[in-house]
């Protein structure tokens, strides 16, 4: 019996259909897989941090570490400007990175393999940057659609491409999240559906697929979280500081 | 020992290199980057493009247009990531 590998990302409504108005906000399987990464995030937080030593324990050093990791990317791409939206790209970098880890604990469920919940965080992201540029700069924000030293004559078009390319960020951004998260776990539903129908004689060569492609899908996993975290930074520096 | 000193010291051996150059291991990170960068800006202009069409009537010129329009910037998209990164 081979199990249908799409079957995985099928949201489920837990407990009593709720509506609000003609929307459906019952309670689902991705949201309560949301509430479990934030838990799960709060409280490696809390208790990773409850006795604070100068030589840390090891817990607070991985704690220490994700601090440091995240604060040295944002100081590399965005500079010193960014220091006020570190809880933020934290925030959002644990979230990824957690929702993608427990979505690789078997029989559970991957958030960010839903491109809604994706899009959502890119869009969040992209007028959120667009808001903090106009702050900042005005209506001189408009520059960055006008590159320097462009022939008149091209000017049109090249405002045209830059504005696509602008409007085009939350659309890579979140396809990009999504597409990793829901073709790895395809793939090793895959695989190990082989590995059921090919039975003892058979079955050990797709065995060996699926252990290795679970390596690498921990590496997307947190490839991923860190190319989510780290473009965002990017974005940031381009509406703190005007150049191109 | 005064901390400049210590500071200098640090400074010779190589331990805060090898934090610095982690950043470099991701090739692969970056190899998925520029498809969807490339994709995303096709997608959104042809989009552009249809809607154009369906507001001003003119079906299906202005898609195509955008269409090619979203090729150029998908290039050019993939050309200032590449940079980008080469700076890195």
């Amino acid at each position: 019996m081979a199990a249908n590998p799409m079957q995985q990302f099928k949201v489920k409504t837990i407990g009593p259909k709720i509506e609000l108005g003609s929307f459906d906000i019952s309670f689902t399987n991705s949201s309560l897989f949301m509430v479990l990464v934030v838990l799960s995030i709060v409280s490696f937080f809390i208790i990773a941090t409850q006795n604070k030593s100068l030589i840390p324990n090891k817990l607070q050093l991985v704690a220490e570490m994700i601090y440091e990791f995240v604060a040295k990317m944002i100081n590399e791409t965005a500079g010193q400007d960014a220091r006020p939206y570190f809880p933020f790209i934290l925030s959002l970098f644990l979230f990824v990175l957690f929702s993608n880890m427990i979505g690789m604990i078997p029989y559970s469920f991957t958030i960010t393999s839903h491109i809604v919940v994706t899009f959502a965080l890119a869009i969040v992201i992209f007028f959120g940057v667009t808001v903090i540029g106009f702050l900042k700069h005005g209506i001189k924000y408009l520059e960055l659609f006008v590159p320097k030293g462009v022939p008149k004559l091209l000017l049109p078009l090249i405002i045209v491409i830059e504005i696509i390319s602008y409007l085009s960020r939350p659309i890579s951004l979140s396809v990009r999240l999504f597409a990793n998260m829901m073709a790895g776990h395809t793939m090793l539903k895959v695989f190990g559906g082989f590995v059921v129908s090919l039975g003892l004689v058979g079955g050990w060569l797709p065995l060996g697929f699926s252990v290795a492609l679970t390596g690498l899908e921990i590496l997307v996993a947190f490839l991923q979280a860190y190319v989510f975290a780290i473009l965002t930074c990017i974005y940031l520096n381009d509406a703190l500081h005007l150049h191109h | 020992m005064d901390l400049k000193e210590l500071k200098n010291k640090i400074k010779k051996t190589n331990l805060i290199k090898t934090t610095s150059e982690t950043h470099k291991g991701n090739a692969f990170g970056i190899a998925m980057r520029m498809g969807t960068e490339f994709v995303a800006a096709v997608f959104v202009a042809s989009f552009i493009g249809f809607y154009l069409d369906k507001w001003l009537d003119t079906k299906p010129i202005l898609m195509l247009i955008f269409f090619f329009i979203g090729a150029a910037t998908g290039i050019l998209n993939v050309v200032r990531t590449s940079k980008m990164i080469n700076k890195e």
